[in-house]
Protein backbone atom coordinates (compact mmCIF):
# COMPACT_ATOMS: atom_id res chain seq x y z
CA UNK A 1 0.00 0.00 0.00
CA UNK A 2 2.37 2.65 1.37
CA UNK A 3 4.80 1.60 -1.42
CA UNK A 4 2.92 2.59 -4.17
CA UNK A 5 4.21 5.15 -6.91
CA UNK A 6 2.29 8.73 -5.60
CA UNK A 7 1.92 9.11 -9.41
CA UNK A 8 -0.12 6.17 -10.11
CA UNK A 9 -2.71 7.16 -6.97
CA UNK A 10 -5.10 9.47 -9.48
CA UNK A 11 -5.69 6.67 -12.40
CA UNK A 12 -7.48 4.74 -9.46
CA UNK A 13 -10.08 7.25 -8.60
CA UNK A 14 -12.59 8.04 -11.47
CA UNK A 15 -12.92 11.67 -12.08
CA UNK A 16 -16.70 12.83 -12.67
CA UNK A 17 -16.34 14.83 -16.17
CA UNK A 18 -17.22 18.38 -15.51
CA UNK A 19 -20.73 19.17 -16.72
CA UNK A 20 -21.26 20.50 -20.09
CA UNK A 21 -21.16 24.80 -19.88
CA UNK A 22 -25.03 26.21 -20.96
CA UNK A 23 -24.85 27.77 -24.02
CA UNK A 24 -23.10 31.26 -23.83
CA UNK A 25 -24.93 34.14 -23.93
CA UNK A 26 -23.61 38.24 -24.62
CA UNK A 27 -24.88 40.30 -21.88
CA UNK A 28 -28.04 41.90 -23.14
CA UNK A 29 -27.75 45.75 -24.51
CA UNK A 30 -29.58 47.63 -21.55
CA UNK A 31 -27.47 45.50 -18.84
CA UNK A 32 -24.78 47.49 -20.63
CA UNK A 33 -26.26 50.73 -20.05
CA UNK A 34 -24.46 52.48 -16.53
CA UNK A 35 -23.95 55.79 -15.94
CA UNK A 36 -20.86 56.36 -17.85
CA UNK A 37 -21.96 54.71 -21.36
CA UNK A 38 -25.12 57.56 -20.85
CA UNK A 39 -22.98 60.40 -19.82
CA UNK A 40 -20.75 59.63 -22.58
CA UNK A 41 -23.85 59.52 -25.16
CA UNK A 42 -24.76 62.86 -24.08
CA UNK A 43 -21.52 64.38 -23.84
CA UNK A 44 -20.83 63.39 -27.75
CA UNK A 45 -24.89 64.49 -28.35
CA UNK A 46 -23.53 67.69 -26.95
CA UNK A 47 -20.71 68.15 -28.88
CA UNK A 48 -22.24 67.81 -31.85
CA UNK A 49 -24.94 70.46 -30.92
CA UNK A 50 -22.03 72.75 -30.64
CA UNK A 51 -20.62 72.63 -34.11
CA UNK A 52 -21.94 76.11 -34.51
CA UNK A 53 -19.22 78.02 -32.68
CA UNK A 54 -16.98 76.56 -34.64
CA UNK A 55 -18.12 78.46 -38.01
CA UNK A 56 -15.73 82.04 -36.49
CA UNK A 57 -16.42 85.21 -38.03
CA UNK A 58 -17.43 84.04 -41.52
CA UNK A 59 -14.98 85.43 -43.27
CA UNK A 60 -12.45 84.44 -45.84
CA UNK A 61 -9.41 85.62 -43.30
CA UNK A 62 -6.12 84.47 -43.80
CA UNK A 63 -5.70 82.79 -40.50
CA UNK A 64 -2.11 81.40 -40.90
CA UNK A 65 -0.70 84.87 -41.80
CA UNK A 66 -2.72 86.31 -39.14
CA UNK A 67 -1.31 84.15 -36.32
CA UNK A 68 2.52 84.61 -37.72
CA UNK A 69 2.21 88.35 -38.10
CA UNK A 70 0.82 88.39 -34.09
CA UNK A 71 3.28 86.05 -32.59
CA UNK A 72 6.09 87.53 -35.01
CA UNK A 73 5.63 90.49 -32.98
CA UNK A 74 6.78 89.14 -29.59
CA UNK A 75 9.69 88.38 -30.85
CA UNK A 76 12.30 89.14 -30.03
CA UNK A 77 11.12 89.82 -26.47
CA UNK A 78 12.14 93.03 -25.05
CA UNK A 79 13.78 92.52 -21.88
CA UNK A 80 15.15 96.45 -21.14
CA UNK A 81 11.66 96.41 -18.80
CA UNK A 82 12.99 93.52 -16.74
CA UNK A 83 13.51 95.95 -13.40
CA UNK A 84 10.47 97.37 -13.27
CA UNK A 85 8.72 93.73 -14.78
CA UNK A 86 10.41 92.53 -11.48
CA UNK A 87 9.08 94.70 -9.08
CA UNK A 88 5.87 94.63 -10.45
CA UNK A 89 6.18 90.67 -9.96
CA UNK A 90 7.40 91.13 -6.20
CA UNK A 91 3.97 93.72 -5.59
CA UNK A 92 2.01 90.29 -7.21
CA UNK A 93 3.94 88.15 -4.84
CA UNK A 94 3.35 90.65 -1.91
CA UNK A 95 -0.75 90.80 -2.60
CA UNK A 96 -0.73 87.17 -2.80
CA UNK A 97 0.92 86.18 0.58
CA UNK A 98 -1.38 88.37 2.62
CA UNK A 99 -4.48 87.44 0.75
CA UNK A 100 -3.53 83.86 1.68
CA UNK A 101 -2.77 84.83 5.36
CA UNK A 102 -6.04 86.81 5.63
CA UNK A 103 -7.48 83.96 4.05
CA UNK A 104 -5.97 81.21 6.50
CA UNK A 105 -7.37 83.09 9.73
CA UNK A 106 -10.78 83.80 7.79
CA UNK A 107 -11.20 80.85 7.03
CA UNK A 108 -9.97 78.35 9.82
CA UNK A 109 -13.41 79.09 12.22
CA UNK A 110 -15.28 78.71 8.84
CA UNK A 111 -13.88 75.55 8.67
CA UNK A 112 -14.82 74.18 12.45
CA UNK A 113 -18.48 75.54 11.21
CA UNK A 114 -18.16 73.09 8.17
CA UNK A 115 -16.50 70.23 9.62
CA UNK A 116 -19.22 67.42 10.23
CA UNK A 117 -17.56 65.89 12.74
CA UNK A 118 -17.01 68.85 14.82
CA UNK A 119 -20.10 71.14 14.08
CA UNK A 120 -24.15 70.66 14.75
CA UNK A 121 -25.68 69.87 11.14
CA UNK A 122 -27.68 73.26 10.40
CA UNK A 123 -24.52 75.32 10.76
CA UNK A 124 -22.50 72.44 8.74
CA UNK A 125 -24.76 72.48 6.20
CA UNK A 126 -25.10 76.17 6.01
CA UNK A 127 -21.56 77.26 5.99
CA UNK A 128 -20.51 74.73 3.00
CA UNK A 129 -23.77 76.62 1.03
CA UNK A 130 -21.67 79.87 2.21
CA UNK A 131 -18.31 78.59 0.72
CA UNK A 132 -19.74 76.58 -2.32
CA UNK A 133 -21.27 80.43 -2.98
CA UNK A 134 -17.96 82.33 -2.45
CA UNK A 135 -16.02 79.57 -4.65
CA UNK A 136 -18.71 79.99 -7.54
CA UNK A 137 -17.67 83.81 -8.15
CA UNK A 138 -14.35 83.74 -10.35
CA UNK A 139 -10.94 86.03 -9.19
CA UNK A 140 -11.55 88.45 -11.61
CA UNK A 141 -15.26 89.22 -11.00
CA UNK A 142 -13.97 89.82 -6.68
CA UNK A 143 -11.17 92.01 -8.28
CA UNK A 144 -13.56 94.07 -10.15
CA UNK A 145 -16.04 94.36 -6.78
CA UNK A 146 -12.72 95.47 -4.70
CA UNK A 147 -11.76 97.88 -7.25
CA UNK A 148 -15.16 99.18 -7.56
CA UNK A 149 -14.96 99.57 -3.43
CA UNK A 150 -11.25 100.60 -2.69
CA UNK A 151 -10.20 101.57 -6.34
CA UNK A 152 -7.48 100.35 -8.41
CA UNK A 153 -4.36 99.75 -6.02
CA UNK A 154 -2.66 96.48 -4.21
CA UNK A 155 -5.06 96.60 -1.94
CA UNK A 156 -8.03 95.79 -4.01
CA UNK A 157 -5.96 92.67 -5.05
CA UNK A 158 -5.71 91.67 -1.30
CA UNK A 159 -9.38 92.06 -0.62
CA UNK A 160 -10.20 89.94 -3.83
CA UNK A 161 -7.65 86.97 -3.35
CA UNK A 162 -8.54 86.69 0.55
CA UNK A 163 -11.83 86.17 -0.68
CA UNK A 164 -11.81 84.30 -3.15
CA UNK A 165 -9.42 81.81 -1.52
CA UNK A 166 -11.87 81.79 1.36
CA UNK A 167 -14.34 79.49 -0.26
CA UNK A 168 -11.53 77.07 -0.92
CA UNK A 169 -9.61 76.99 2.17
CA UNK A 170 -12.30 76.71 4.05
CA UNK A 171 -13.61 73.89 2.49
CA UNK A 172 -9.86 71.88 2.05
CA UNK A 173 -9.65 72.79 5.68
CA UNK A 174 -13.00 71.18 6.61
CA UNK A 175 -12.21 68.01 5.02
CA UNK A 176 -8.59 68.05 6.69
CA UNK A 177 -11.10 68.56 9.87
CA UNK A 178 -13.11 65.40 8.70
CA UNK A 179 -10.08 63.01 7.64
CA UNK A 180 -9.00 63.06 11.42
CA UNK A 181 -9.79 60.15 13.50
CA UNK A 182 -12.18 61.54 15.98
CA UNK A 183 -11.06 58.75 18.13
CA UNK A 184 -8.21 60.52 20.22
CA UNK A 185 -10.06 63.79 20.47
CA UNK A 186 -13.24 61.59 22.39
CA UNK A 187 -9.99 60.40 24.52
CA UNK A 188 -9.02 63.37 25.68
CA UNK A 189 -12.63 64.28 26.37
CA UNK A 190 -12.96 61.48 28.72
CA UNK A 191 -10.10 62.26 30.61
CA UNK A 192 -11.10 65.56 31.68
CA UNK A 193 -10.21 68.09 28.47
CA UNK A 194 -12.12 70.78 27.76
CA UNK A 195 -13.56 71.21 24.11
CA UNK A 196 -10.90 73.78 23.08
CA UNK A 197 -8.03 71.45 24.58
CA UNK A 198 -9.44 68.16 22.71
CA UNK A 199 -9.69 70.24 19.68
CA UNK A 200 -5.63 71.44 20.12
CA UNK A 201 -4.21 68.30 21.72
CA UNK A 202 -6.39 65.27 20.28
CA UNK A 203 -7.47 66.82 15.97
CA UNK A 204 -5.13 69.78 15.60
CA UNK A 205 -2.04 67.99 15.61
CA UNK A 206 -3.26 65.35 12.89
CA UNK A 207 -5.46 68.13 10.37
CA UNK A 208 -1.95 70.43 11.13
CA UNK A 209 0.10 68.95 8.34
CA UNK A 210 -2.32 69.06 5.23
CA UNK A 211 -3.62 72.36 6.78
CA UNK A 212 -0.34 73.67 6.34
CA UNK A 213 -0.05 71.70 2.99
CA UNK A 214 -3.21 73.53 1.40
CA UNK A 215 -2.14 76.78 2.91
CA UNK A 216 1.00 76.58 0.69
CA UNK A 217 -0.75 75.57 -2.38
CA UNK A 218 -3.22 78.41 -1.87
CA UNK A 219 -0.56 80.56 -1.58
CA UNK A 220 1.03 79.31 -4.99
CA UNK A 221 -2.18 79.47 -6.84
CA UNK A 222 -2.75 82.96 -5.60
CA UNK A 223 0.76 83.85 -6.98
CA UNK A 224 -0.64 82.78 -10.46
CA UNK A 225 -3.98 84.89 -9.95
CA UNK A 226 -2.44 87.49 -8.62
CA UNK A 227 -0.75 88.07 -12.13
CA UNK A 228 -4.11 88.12 -13.89
CA UNK A 229 -6.27 90.22 -11.33
CA UNK A 230 -4.15 93.24 -11.83
CA UNK A 231 -5.96 93.27 -16.06
CA UNK A 232 -8.49 95.24 -14.07
CA UNK A 233 -6.76 97.14 -11.78
CA UNK A 234 -5.44 95.31 -8.71
CA UNK A 235 -2.18 95.96 -9.04
CA UNK A 236 0.74 93.73 -9.58
CA UNK A 237 2.16 92.73 -12.74
CA UNK A 238 -1.30 92.05 -14.50
CA UNK A 239 -1.06 96.00 -14.56
CA UNK A 240 1.60 95.88 -16.77
CA UNK A 241 0.67 93.08 -19.07
CA UNK A 242 -2.86 95.18 -19.38
CA UNK A 243 -0.44 98.61 -20.13
CA UNK A 244 1.94 96.94 -23.08
CA UNK A 245 -1.37 95.30 -24.64
CA UNK A 246 -3.36 98.26 -24.48
CA UNK A 247 0.37 99.97 -26.45
CA UNK A 248 1.05 96.98 -28.72
CA UNK A 249 4.30 96.37 -27.15
CA UNK A 250 4.02 92.72 -27.22
CA UNK A 251 7.70 92.25 -27.17
CA UNK A 252 7.59 93.73 -23.55
CA UNK A 253 4.59 92.06 -22.93
CA UNK A 254 6.30 88.40 -24.19
CA UNK A 255 9.11 89.46 -21.72
CA UNK A 256 6.64 89.63 -18.89
CA UNK A 257 5.17 86.41 -19.74
CA UNK A 258 8.39 84.73 -19.87
CA UNK A 259 9.24 86.43 -16.25
CA UNK A 260 6.05 85.15 -14.78
CA UNK A 261 6.21 81.40 -16.21
CA UNK A 262 9.63 81.29 -14.73
CA UNK A 263 8.19 82.11 -10.76
CA UNK A 264 5.51 80.06 -11.52
CA UNK A 265 7.67 76.92 -12.64
CA UNK A 266 9.78 77.71 -9.63
CA UNK A 267 6.70 77.88 -7.02
CA UNK A 268 5.39 74.74 -8.46
CA UNK A 269 8.75 72.89 -8.11
CA UNK A 270 9.37 74.33 -4.68
CA UNK A 271 5.71 73.93 -3.81
CA UNK A 272 5.78 70.51 -4.40
CA UNK A 273 8.82 69.48 -2.62
CA UNK A 274 7.62 71.09 0.65
CA UNK A 275 4.30 69.62 0.59
CA UNK A 276 5.37 65.98 -0.32
CA UNK A 277 8.36 66.34 2.28
CA UNK A 278 5.32 67.62 5.39
CA UNK A 279 3.42 65.35 3.98
CA UNK A 280 5.65 61.88 4.28
CA UNK A 281 7.03 63.18 7.72
CA UNK A 282 3.76 63.24 9.04
CA UNK A 283 1.56 60.83 6.95
CA UNK A 284 3.33 57.42 6.77
CA UNK A 285 4.98 56.53 10.49
CA UNK A 286 8.09 55.22 9.88
CA UNK A 287 8.52 52.30 12.46
CA UNK A 288 12.31 52.67 13.48
CA UNK B 1 2.58 50.83 53.06
CA UNK B 2 -0.89 48.77 53.42
CA UNK B 3 -4.01 50.10 53.33
CA UNK B 4 -5.02 48.56 56.33
CA UNK B 5 -8.80 49.73 56.34
CA UNK B 6 -9.92 49.48 53.10
CA UNK B 7 -13.17 51.82 52.76
CA UNK B 8 -15.96 51.46 49.37
CA UNK B 9 -14.28 52.66 46.51
CA UNK B 10 -16.61 51.93 44.27
CA UNK B 11 -20.14 50.12 44.42
CA UNK B 12 -21.27 48.35 41.41
CA UNK B 13 -25.12 47.86 42.16
CA UNK B 14 -27.42 44.85 40.13
CA UNK B 15 -25.44 46.35 37.05
CA UNK B 16 -26.91 44.73 34.15
CA UNK B 17 -25.16 45.65 30.10
CA UNK B 18 -26.96 44.09 27.18
CA UNK B 19 -25.39 44.57 23.80
CA UNK B 20 -26.88 43.71 20.26
CA UNK B 21 -29.47 41.48 22.33
CA UNK B 22 -27.61 39.71 24.53
CA UNK B 23 -26.61 40.18 28.29
CA UNK B 24 -22.61 40.52 28.80
CA UNK B 25 -23.49 40.34 32.72
CA UNK B 26 -26.55 40.80 35.00
CA UNK B 27 -26.78 41.68 38.61
CA UNK B 28 -23.26 42.45 39.53
CA UNK B 29 -23.50 44.05 43.01
CA UNK B 30 -20.54 44.06 44.63
CA UNK B 31 -18.51 46.95 46.65
CA UNK B 32 -14.87 47.61 45.70
CA UNK B 33 -12.32 48.52 48.05
CA UNK B 34 -10.25 51.55 48.05
CA UNK B 35 -6.31 51.39 47.08
CA UNK B 36 -6.68 47.77 45.77
CA UNK B 37 -5.74 46.25 42.47
CA UNK B 38 -8.93 44.15 40.81
CA UNK B 39 -8.44 42.21 37.66
CA UNK B 40 -11.26 41.74 35.50
CA UNK B 41 -10.83 38.22 33.78
CA UNK B 42 -12.95 36.39 31.06
CA UNK B 43 -13.02 34.91 27.62
CA UNK B 44 -12.82 37.13 24.87
CA UNK B 45 -16.21 39.04 24.22
CA UNK B 46 -17.23 38.58 27.68
CA UNK B 47 -17.99 41.81 28.35
CA UNK B 48 -14.20 42.98 30.14
CA UNK B 49 -13.99 46.12 27.83
CA UNK B 50 -17.69 46.95 28.01
CA UNK B 51 -17.55 46.85 31.87
CA UNK B 52 -14.72 49.28 31.93
CA UNK B 53 -16.87 51.56 29.87
CA UNK B 54 -19.55 51.07 32.57
CA UNK B 55 -17.28 51.80 34.94
CA UNK B 56 -16.05 55.43 33.76
CA UNK B 57 -19.61 56.34 32.77
CA UNK B 58 -18.31 55.83 28.68
CA UNK B 59 -21.35 53.58 28.25
CA UNK B 60 -24.48 53.88 30.27
CA UNK B 61 -25.50 50.67 31.88
CA UNK B 62 -28.99 48.92 31.03
CA UNK B 63 -29.90 48.38 34.25
CA UNK B 64 -28.61 49.21 37.69
CA UNK B 65 -26.19 51.81 38.85
CA UNK B 66 -22.35 52.29 39.77
CA UNK B 67 -21.55 54.51 42.81
CA UNK B 68 -18.87 56.21 43.75
CA UNK B 69 -18.88 58.18 47.50
CA UNK B 70 -17.60 61.39 47.58
CA UNK B 71 -14.94 62.20 49.98
CA UNK B 72 -14.76 65.54 51.48
CA UNK B 73 -18.07 67.05 49.68
CA UNK B 74 -18.97 67.32 46.19
CA UNK B 75 -16.61 67.01 43.00
CA UNK B 76 -17.54 69.58 40.50
CA UNK B 77 -18.83 68.09 37.29
CA UNK B 78 -16.01 68.66 35.02
CA UNK B 79 -13.55 67.12 37.34
CA UNK B 80 -16.04 64.08 37.32
CA UNK B 81 -14.56 62.37 34.43
CA UNK B 82 -11.05 63.19 35.35
CA UNK B 83 -11.91 60.87 38.33
CA UNK B 84 -11.17 58.10 35.83
CA UNK B 85 -7.87 57.21 34.12
CA UNK B 86 -8.44 54.99 31.17
CA UNK B 87 -5.70 52.70 29.55
CA UNK B 88 -7.68 52.42 26.48
CA UNK B 89 -7.27 49.40 24.43
CA UNK B 90 -6.07 51.03 21.30
CA UNK B 91 -4.09 54.09 23.45
CA UNK B 92 -6.15 56.69 21.56
CA UNK B 93 -2.46 58.84 21.49
CA UNK B 94 -2.12 61.78 19.15
CA UNK B 95 0.07 60.52 17.21
CA UNK B 96 1.56 63.49 15.68
CA UNK B 97 2.44 64.39 19.36
CA UNK B 98 5.34 63.67 21.08
CA UNK B 99 5.62 61.11 23.82
CA UNK B 100 5.66 63.94 26.40
CA UNK B 101 2.95 65.87 25.08
CA UNK B 102 0.63 62.82 24.83
CA UNK B 103 1.91 62.36 29.09
CA UNK B 104 0.80 65.56 29.41
CA UNK B 105 -2.21 65.68 27.82
CA UNK B 106 -3.46 63.45 31.03
CA UNK B 107 -3.14 66.92 33.06
CA UNK B 108 -5.65 68.57 30.61
CA UNK B 109 -8.60 68.13 33.14
CA UNK B 110 -6.64 69.88 35.90
CA UNK B 111 -5.39 73.45 33.83
CA UNK B 112 -8.32 75.66 32.29
CA UNK B 113 -7.49 75.68 28.33
CA UNK B 114 -6.16 79.09 28.03
CA UNK B 115 -2.99 77.79 30.65
CA UNK B 116 -2.07 74.88 27.95
CA UNK B 117 -2.79 77.21 25.20
CA UNK B 118 0.42 78.09 24.71
CA UNK B 119 1.67 74.67 26.08
CA UNK B 120 2.17 73.06 29.48
CA UNK B 121 4.17 73.98 32.67
CA UNK B 122 7.69 73.39 33.31
CA UNK B 123 6.67 71.49 36.56
CA UNK B 124 4.46 69.37 34.67
CA UNK B 125 6.92 68.85 31.75
CA UNK B 126 9.68 67.97 34.41
CA UNK B 127 7.51 65.39 36.16
CA UNK B 128 6.22 63.82 33.38
CA UNK B 129 10.19 63.35 32.07
CA UNK B 130 10.15 61.50 35.03
CA UNK B 131 7.81 59.01 34.42
CA UNK B 132 8.67 58.04 30.84
CA UNK B 133 12.64 57.59 31.96
CA UNK B 134 10.91 55.77 34.71
CA UNK B 135 9.56 53.14 31.81
CA UNK B 136 12.55 53.65 29.69
CA UNK B 137 11.15 55.86 26.92
CA UNK B 138 13.54 58.83 28.36
CA UNK B 139 15.39 58.37 25.18
CA UNK B 140 11.97 58.49 23.06
CA UNK B 141 10.49 62.25 24.69
CA UNK B 142 10.32 63.87 22.07
CA UNK B 143 9.50 61.40 19.10
CA UNK B 144 6.20 61.63 17.92
CA UNK B 145 4.07 58.53 19.09
CA UNK B 146 2.99 57.82 15.41
CA UNK B 147 6.62 56.68 14.58
CA UNK B 148 7.30 54.45 18.18
CA UNK B 149 6.32 51.08 18.30
CA UNK B 150 3.00 49.71 19.72
CA UNK B 151 4.89 48.45 23.22
CA UNK B 152 6.09 52.04 23.35
CA UNK B 153 2.41 54.07 22.53
CA UNK B 154 1.36 50.87 25.71
CA UNK B 155 3.78 52.77 27.74
CA UNK B 156 2.79 56.03 26.82
CA UNK B 157 -1.07 55.30 26.95
CA UNK B 158 -0.60 54.19 30.82
CA UNK B 159 1.37 57.21 31.77
CA UNK B 160 -1.25 59.10 30.29
CA UNK B 161 -3.71 57.68 32.65
CA UNK B 162 -1.19 57.94 35.65
CA UNK B 163 -0.52 61.66 34.96
CA UNK B 164 -4.12 62.21 35.25
CA UNK B 165 -3.72 61.33 38.80
CA UNK B 166 -7.00 59.70 38.64
CA UNK B 167 -8.70 57.70 42.13
CA UNK B 168 -9.69 54.75 39.36
CA UNK B 169 -7.25 53.68 36.93
CA UNK B 170 -9.32 51.42 33.95
CA UNK B 171 -6.60 49.60 31.82
CA UNK B 172 -7.73 47.58 29.44
CA UNK B 173 -4.99 44.60 28.43
CA UNK B 174 -2.02 46.80 29.76
CA UNK B 175 0.66 44.46 28.93
CA UNK B 176 -0.79 42.86 26.19
CA UNK B 177 2.13 43.82 23.90
CA UNK B 178 4.89 44.16 26.42
CA UNK B 179 8.15 41.70 27.51
CA UNK B 180 8.30 39.67 30.66
CA UNK B 181 10.36 42.63 32.45
CA UNK B 182 8.60 45.22 31.09
CA UNK B 183 4.81 43.84 32.18
CA UNK B 184 6.30 43.54 35.64
CA UNK B 185 7.97 47.03 35.74
CA UNK B 186 4.10 48.34 34.58
CA UNK B 187 1.86 46.15 36.59
CA UNK B 188 4.47 46.99 39.58
CA UNK B 189 3.89 50.50 38.88
CA UNK B 190 0.06 50.40 39.22
CA UNK B 191 0.33 48.30 42.43
CA UNK B 192 2.25 50.70 43.38
CA UNK B 193 -0.15 53.35 42.41
CA UNK B 194 -3.06 51.88 44.15
CA UNK B 195 -0.92 51.07 47.40
CA UNK B 196 0.85 54.66 47.55
CA UNK B 197 -1.65 56.85 46.65
CA UNK B 198 -4.97 54.73 47.37
CA UNK B 199 -6.00 54.81 43.84
CA UNK B 200 -8.23 51.75 43.09
CA UNK B 201 -7.08 49.93 39.97
CA UNK B 202 -9.20 47.73 37.51
CA UNK B 203 -7.39 45.59 35.02
CA UNK B 204 -8.08 43.49 32.72
CA UNK B 205 -5.83 40.45 32.07
CA UNK B 206 -5.23 37.12 30.39
CA UNK B 207 -2.55 35.29 32.36
CA UNK B 208 -3.38 33.75 35.21
CA UNK B 209 0.17 33.87 36.52
CA UNK B 210 0.06 37.97 36.18
CA UNK B 211 -3.27 37.59 38.09
CA UNK B 212 -2.17 35.47 40.58
CA UNK B 213 1.10 38.14 41.18
CA UNK B 214 -0.38 41.90 40.79
CA UNK B 215 -4.12 41.71 41.69
CA UNK B 216 -5.96 41.44 45.34
CA UNK B 217 -9.41 40.73 43.85
CA UNK B 218 -10.21 39.05 40.76
CA UNK B 219 -13.57 39.87 39.08
CA UNK B 220 -14.28 36.91 36.34
CA UNK B 221 -17.27 37.56 33.81
CA UNK B 222 -18.95 34.45 31.92
CA UNK B 223 -20.39 35.09 28.85
CA UNK B 224 -22.13 31.78 28.41
CA UNK B 225 -24.07 32.79 31.90
CA UNK B 226 -24.58 36.45 32.44
CA UNK B 227 -25.66 36.30 36.15
CA UNK B 228 -22.58 33.85 36.65
CA UNK B 229 -20.01 36.52 37.84
CA UNK B 230 -17.20 36.00 40.27
CA UNK B 231 -15.26 37.63 42.82
CA UNK B 232 -12.36 36.05 43.96
CA UNK B 233 -10.04 37.51 46.75
CA UNK B 234 -6.75 36.98 46.66
CA UNK B 235 -4.70 36.97 49.97
CA UNK B 236 -1.47 38.85 49.81
CA UNK B 237 1.23 40.17 51.81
Amino acid sequence: MTDRPAASAPSAVTIAAPPAPPPFRELPWHARITVSTVSLAAFLLLAVLSVRVLGGSGRALDTWANFRRFLGRFFPPDFSITGEALAALGETIQIATLATLFAIVLSLPLAVAGAQTLAPRWVVLSTRMLLNAVRTIPSLIWALLAVAVVGANPLAGVIALTFYSLGYLGKFYSDAFESVDPEVARALRALGAGTVQAFQYGLWPQARPLVWSHSLWMLEYNIRSAAIIGYVGAGGIGLQLHAYQEYYQWDRFAAVLILILGLVTTLDFLGEWIRRQIVRKTAAPAHP
Amino acid sequence: MVASASSVHLSLDSLGLQRNGRWLFRGLTWEAPRGRVIAVVGPSGAGKSSLLACLSGQLAPTEGAVRCPLVGGAVPPAAGRARFGVVFQHFALSPNCTLLTNVLCGSLGRHPWWRTLAGFPRADKLRAWALLCDLGLGPLAHRRAGEVSGGEQQRTALLRALFQEPEFILADEPVSQLDTYLTGRVLGLLRQEAREKQRTVFCVLHDPKLVERFADHVLSLDPQNPGGWKVRHLHHD
